[in-house]
């Protein structure tokens, strides 16, 4: 029985990890352009088959949404920025 | 089958999307994302150290297909709606379970975002389109660009699922015949 990993979990153990005003940057610079790309061409930031890890987040408008709780129907997550 | 959104970091923060010092920014910005893009499905809010985003890979602008089980199925990065649509019509095939095609999507959809991208940039001008510029000539103005050229774009880069093979060949004949031409006068001039 294998369980599901949070997000948490799986956070403490990368690198930018520590620091949360470089993951908030004030200013869009060429090295999280080439980040972007480096990620897309290598993303080893998780594996096909891999148990997706589980996190529970506040809601916009209201309420909380567990992944986990969704079990039984697939789903369709994206992240994406304001800007 | 379920869909959700996870507001993360500005990604091109500017005078009045500046980058988040609280959680409750977020999730202001989260609010307005919501009502101004028309998102029917949840919108979640990630916390300010981006745990869920990070442990997802940090990748720019994602979209991970997760199936009945709680695996991950696919992903891609540069969300590109036709990809998804064909990898969803495959985990359907199999019983929603289990990878398919490969699991990862190693092409850069740039095109959709180009066509669809400036609607970020506009929140935070002038900062993120110059910041953008710098960083990556000629994508900002790109950006703009494929904003303008939206209603001739779209049917072609914003579609929900696949070119069908018959406008697939009608392209590559068309681009091969503008080709030939340009070829041809240039001799001639």
């Amino acid at each position: 029985m294998t369980t599901t990993p949070t997000a948490a979990e799986r956070f403490a153990t990368r690198p930018e990890a520590a620091n949360v005003d470089e993951y908030n940057f004030d200013h869009f610079k060429l090295k999280h352009f080439l980040e972007d790309v480096r990620r897309t061409v290598r993303n080893r930031g998780i594996e096909p088959g891999e148990l997706a890890p589980d996190f529970e987040l506040v809601r916009a408008g209201g309420g909380r949404v567990r992944l986990s709780e969704l079990r039984g129907t697939p789903v369709l997550l994206h992240f994406g920025s304001f800007t | 089958m379920r869909f959700i959104d996870v507001v993360i970091r500005q990604a091109h923060p500017g005078p009045e999307v500046p980058a988040y010092d609280t959680f409750e920014q977020k999730l202001h910005d989260a609010e307005r994302y919501r009502r101004e893009e028309a998102i029917p499905w949840p919108v979640l809010v990630d916390d300010l150290e981006g745990t869920v985003h990070q442990a997802y890979g940090g990748l720019a602008d994602p979209t991970y297909l997760i199936d009945r089980d709680g695996r991950v199925a696919y992903y891609n990065m540069w969300t590109h709606a036709p990809t998804l649509h064909r990898a969803l019509t495959a985990l359907m095939r199999q019983g929603g379970r289990g990878v398919v095609m490969d699991g990862i999507d190693h092409v850069p959809h740039m095109l959709a975002a180009m066509t669809d991208g400036w609607k970020g940039i506009r929140r935070g001008l002038p900062q993120s389109l110059v910041e953008l510029e710098l960083a990556s000539p000629g994508m900002g103005i790109g950006l703009w660009l494929g904003h303008r050229l939206r209603p001739v774009l779209a049917p072609l880069t914003l579609r929900a699922r696949p070119l069908p093979t018959s406008a697939r060949v009608g392209l590559a004949a068309a681009a091969v015949l503008a080709v030939t031409l340009a070829i041809r006068r240039a001799r001639r001039g």
